[in-house]
């Protein structure tokens, strides 16, 4: 990354030429010709997959696009019409710059001193890595997904992605729709502490997108920790709520259980959670996929139709989603109640002491 | 400060002596400061001494229950105020019926050492089978001062509204405590998304009792529980003691400095981003 002058120039170059747009879509329509399309989406019944995916580094892009291919292909055949990548999705194409995966082998290897990337050095930061590799890598994801989407007749979330926009760098997520066509996106809203460290901004507001399979959003992350990311959801009429994560953690089962599955328990609508697990740049990733509903539309009350067995291989969690199951649910729901007058007399300025402590905390660091 | 959350199982409800010398043994061998008793306490007991008549139909008994809880309630609140100051403790004696200006909430009481009644809270959430009764919803939260901890009670439904542990985390509560009934049943795979899940986004201390009994038609079979953030429980499962077969309690230490810390390392109300909430939640909670 030290590079300036030509040299810096002619590797961006390089980077756009193996990334370019029409290279890859050669290999995709090499891909795809044995495709099998998924059932289009009849009625408000929808079959989703929750992907989860081992990360590991592409030196080649090509490569990455054959595996997500893999992956979309797979889910499809299993008659998903709505396909979820996790958080994250693209770290993997920064194989492409020269070096990184050593570092990585280093990291796993117990070297106790990490690099500049893993340690958010102010040499150089995450953030200024996605500003020098975001421009190469935004085509190449833009074509990738949405030509997986329109090759199945698919709704596909890609994941988040961590790109440039403008001066800042967002933990982005994609919906495409079965023709490829981009839906919307969602910027991650509340950030992890480490993600603030890269230099990553956050998101300012929820979306909800309305789409012929139903209302769907995908907040990111750490975005379901806060019962608020949902009931804004909620109350807008959300249905599908997706949660691409990646966790850097040890799997515990109650660590885990602090995400999607209470938020969809509290806001009934259905969640599909996809997760990135593996071990890259000495961070470990772990997560079971999963694809879950209100207790009171799952078979034993578990809140759970789906779930990847492992924390940190490789899966996939398929089940069918019934919507309209879920609007007669809301319409004559056994305990969600709502209580306007104790709401207006609190929110929004309950949160007020937030911002009143953190001025408090500035004044006295000054 | 050690705290206890109670099931009532196995305690003798007929005679008001025999209860009290059975939840005092009990409380004695607990050494707490705190003891909290389940929904319905105030209910059951009253039925149990004969005044509703055989209880068969939930609801239609809790009917009754309705129209003769001003009478009852002194005498529950006195006998549960004796039973403080007996063992020196706080005590949340479950939840009864309260009726103001021909309105019935659903309310728990803080009860001092002193015996003497700290406050009320009404719950504010009711469920279809609430509504259905005729109750009313409470419109303020509270906090009181409890040997130093500001507390917040939650009871019922209000359990699964987040909203609920929010306002009481952002008004600067240390520890809430739950009265719950959860039926037996289908209702207790999720019980975690109740209290467990506002400790686990809000960072306080719950204690959760829940009713451990049947009343008529209706069994309830929800777990007493204290909880913290998982990052200072054993195992990281958010829970300092759990009810356990012939343990119709939990009960545990809370240790402060450990909560302190979990809020300083990982401050996670800190995270919340109000910007993103304060254009859209007034205009949807209308």
């Amino acid at each position: 990354m030290a590079l300036d002058g030509w040299k810096e120039r002619l590797f961006r170059q390089y980077l756009y030429w193996i990334c370019r747009p029409a290279r890859l879509k050669r290999k995709l329509s090499a891909l795809v010709k044995e495709r099998r399309p998924a059932p289009p989406v009849e009625g408000r019944r929808l079959k989703a997959a929750a992907l989860q995916v081992k990360i590991r580094l592409f030196k080649e892009p090509l490569d990455y696009a054959a595996e997500m291919h893999r992956r979309v292909a797979e889910a499809a055949a299993a008659g998903a019409q709505l396909v979820a990548f996790p958080e994250d999705n693209n770290l993997p194409l920064l194989g492409f710059l020269p070096g990184l995966e050593e570092v990585g082998e280093t990291l796993s290897d117990g070297e106790p001193e990490a690099p500049p990337i893993a340690a958010g050095a102010p040499e150089i930061t995450v953030a200024e890595v996605i500003r020098y590799a975001g421009p190469v890598m935004a085509p190449f994801l833009e074509t990738l997904y949405s030509s997986l989407a329109a090759s199945y007749g698919i709704y596909l979330m890609a994941g988040s992605f961590l790109l440039p926009d403008g001066e800042r760098v967002v933990n982005r997520a994609f919906l495409y729709g079965p023709d490829g066509k981009l839906i919307g996106t969602q910027d991650k809203v509340h950030l992890m502490p480490i993600e603030v460290e890269w230099g990553i901004s956050a998101g300012r507001e929820f979306n909800l997108f309305e789409t012929a399979a139903g209302k769907i959003a995908a907040p990111v992350c750490m975005d379901a920790t806060f019962f608020e990311t949902f009931r804004i959801l909620e109350l807008q009429g959300a249905e599908i709520v997706i949660i691409p994560i990646a966790n850097p953690e040890p799997y515990n089962y109650w660590l885990a259980l602090r995400g999607i599955w209470p938020r969809v328990q509290e806001c009934p609508v259905y969640g599909i959670k996809s997760a990135l697990v593996g071990k890259l740049l000495g961070f470990e990733f772990t997560g079971r996929a999963g694809i879950f509903a209100p207790a009171e539309l799952t078979p034993g009350g578990s809140g759970v139709l789906a779930e990847v067995e492992s924390p940190e291989e490789e899966g996939m969690a398929v089940a069918e989603m019934d919507l309209e199951a879920l609007q007669e649910l809301r319409r004559d729901h056994p305990w969600r109640d709502s209580n306007p007058v104790l709401y207006r007399r609190y929110f929004p300025h309950i949160y007020s002491v937030l911002e009143e402590s953190q001025r408090f905390e500035e004044a006295a660091g000054d | 400060m050690r705290v206890a959350a109670l099931s009532l199982a196995g305690l003798p409800l007929g005679e008001p002596a025999d209860y009290a010398a059975a939840l005092t043994s009990l409380l004695k061998k607990l050494q707490v400061r705190l003891a909290v008793l389940p929904a319905h306490t105030s209910f059951l007991l009253c039925a149990a001494q004969g005044h509703l008549g055989e209880i068969s139909d939930f609801p239609d008994s809790f009917k009754a229950f309705m129209q003769k809880s001003k009478d009852w309630n002194e005498e529950y609140l006195q006998l549960h105020g004796r039973l403080a100051v007996e063992n020196r403790l706080y005590l949340v004696p479950g939840t009864t019926v309260e009726e103001e200006g021909g309105r019935f909430f659903i309310t728990s009481y803080l009860l001092g050492p002193d015996g003497k009644n700290m406050g009320r809270q009404r719950q504010a959430h009711l469920n279809r089978e609430e509504r259905g009764l005729g109750l009313s919803r409470g419109g303020e939260l509270s906090l009181f001062d409890l040997a130093g901890m500001k507390t917040g009670l939650i009871i019922g439904t209000d359990a699964r509204h987040p909203e609920v542990g929010r306002i009481l985390a952002l008004e600067g509560a240390d520890l809430v405590v739950h009265c719950g009934a959860l039926a037996a049943g289908r209702e207790l795979a999720f019980q975690p998304a109740g209290i467990w899940a506002q400790v686990q986004q809000n960072q306080f201390w719950a204690v959760e009792a829940q009713l451990g009994r049947s009343m008529g038609n209706r069994a309830f079979g929800g777990q007493c529980a204290v909880i913290g953030p998982c990052e200072i429980t054993p195992g990281f499962t958010g829970y300092l003691d759990r009810e356990a077969a012939g343990k119709p309690f939990a009960a545990a230490e809370l240790r402060e400095a450990d909560r302190r810390r979990i809020k300083s390392d990982y401050p996670l109300l800190k995270l919340l981003r109000p910007e993103a909430y304060r254009g859209r939640l007034p205009e949807l909670y209308r």
